[in-house]
């Protein structure tokens, strides 16, 4: 049984109207928090924020665009202004771009940027809006990253540079919010999603190529084995860790 | 095949400031390869495409038929900055310009490299324990190094091979946290310790070695 978290504990997802983010957001729902979905698309979000509050939790939707300064702005003021604070920012949100396999060599720069703005651009603007708030609540801050982000990618290399980077920035936090008493984090998930599936139709081979690696043989549920371990880290049972990504991802990543 | 490339066979590329220099130097390669400075926006309202796609065709053409490239990111010295406190224009130079300028140089640098060749790229790397500060400048190397590994998987097949090599020259700290890195000539020099690392991957002893990463800091992280 999952302990329940005090009311207040108010946290956003970005990137939650689906895949990872969503079981991420379910599974903190399970345990009590108020989740704030934080995306672009209001339906399916809104979707997601009543899965939230069935699981348990109370969920909210707020218009996001993780790539824009004012959009981010202003998801943080709506959200402690109606929550009366933040205990927790969790950022999911990956450019559209992520999924598609290509040479690095045919990666225009154009692509690029969509990625960095997504991914890094994305990170830093919830840093800079959320540490306030959570230095006040004592908060955690964790980022989704990827096994990509470790290893590369022959046909994912742009995806997997953002991820890299991603680790490094949360390392480098840890270390400059650690005396404001915030924690940071990553995870680096291995999950069934909408997205994972759309690529093995698109390359037979992938599924055999990802689980022969994998020594549970299975892919992650997003809720119980990605969402657990974020509710972890985002909790006082994880009041002593910082600055880590966690491997979520049965074993498979052979780099660490 | 061009000059810059013909001359030794050997090129380095780098913003020309004084230590990309003094390693271009140590390795024999003549003058650096110039990558673009950094454009100094404002704001967010800003893109870095169009100029650096320009530069990686450039460069490509220019390198082409290397068999020995050497792509350095060190951006010019600057001091320590938390990563909040970074404006708008800060951190896309910092974090996004220099990311996205060390990609299209290893890309521009795996098009030109001749088949059997070698690329290393060299990044600043603050250990974890010199990180605070150093937000971006840590972003763009642990980028780069995942980067010249997801390169290594193409390029092997036709036996190029991409390592990095990662310094703390010029982000080492005045006061040390913790123990004192084993080597007392931290935090190295470009043209001994950096060029050396780079010497040996790019070398024939190297032939097995390719998506790896070689710490020429001293010891100071691992």
């Amino acid at each position: 049984m999952v302990a329940a978290a005090p009311r207040a504990r108010a946290i956003l997802v970005s990137g939650a109207s689906g895949g990872v983010g969503r079981g991420i957001a379910i599974a903190c729902g399970a345990a009590g928090y108020e989740v704030w979905i934080a995306a672009r698309r209001e339906r399916e979000a809104s979707a997601v924020a009543d899965e939230v509050t069935a699981a348990g939790g109370r969920g909210r939707f707020v218009a996001c665009d993780v790539g824009d300064a004012a959009s981010v702005a202003q998801a943080i003021a709506t959200l402690t202004a109606e929550s009366g604070g933040l205990f927790g920012v969790v950022h999911n949100a990956t450019s559209g771009l992520s999924p598609l396999s290509k040479p690095a060599q045919e990666i225009g720069v154009t692509e690029l940027e969509d990625h960095v703005r997504v991914a890094l651009r994305g990170l830093y603007l919830l840093a800079r809006s959320a540490h306030p708030w959570l230095r006040r609540s004592g908060g955690s801050f964790v980022v989704t990253t990827s096994e990509a982000g470790f290893e590369g990618k022959r046909l994912l290399s742009a995806y997997a540079m953002v991820k890299a980077a991603q680790r490094g920035m949360i390392r480098v936090l840890a270390r400059e919010w650690g005396p404001d008493g915030i924690r940071v984090n990553a995870i680096a998930p291995l999950a069934s999603t909408p997205a994972l599936a759309q690529a093995f139709v698109s390359d037979p081979s992938m599924k055999d190529r990802v689980l022969g690696r994998n020594p549970l043989g299975r892919l992650g549920d997003a809720t119980d084995d990605i969402g657990s371990v974020v509710r972890f880290l985002l909790g006082d049972d994880a009041r002593y860790v910082t600055g880590q990504t966690v491997m979520v991802d049965g074993g498979s990543c052979p780099v660490v | 095949m061009s000059a810059a490339a013909s001359r030794t066979k050997l090129a380095v590329v780098g913003v020309p400031h004084p230590a990309v220099v003094a390693l271009a130097g140590a390795l024999g390669a003549g003058d650096p390869w110039p990558a673009p400075e950094a454009p100094k926006p404002s704001g967010f309202e800003w893109s870095f495409a169009a100029g650096l796609q320009e530069w990686r065709e450039k460069s490509a053409a220019a390198l082409r038929g290397a068999e020995r490239i050497v792509v350095c990111t060190w951006p010019r010295p600057s001091p320590p900055r938390p990563c909040i406190e970074l404006d708008a224009g800060e951190w896309c130079v910092a974090a996004e310009w220099e990311l996205a300028l060390g990609f299209t140089a290893l890309q521009a640098a795996a098009a030109a490299c001749a088949d059997g060749g070698a690329i290393v790229a060299v990044v600043e790397r603050p250990a974890a324990l010199d990180s605070a500060g150093r937000g971006p400048l840590v972003a763009v190397a642990e980028g780069m190094i995942t980067f010249a590994r997801s390169l290594a998987l193409g390029e092997g097949a036709r036996g190029v091979r991409i390592n990095v090599v990662s310094s703390e020259i010029w982000t080492a700290p005045e006061r040390l946290l913790g123990s004192p890195p084993p080597l007392r000539t931290f935090p190295g020099r470009a043209e001994v310790e950096v060029a050396g690392a780079v010497r040996m991957l790019l070398s024939a002893d190297a032939a097995g070695v390719t998506g790896s990463v070689v710490r020429a800091d001293c010891g100071r992280s691992w």
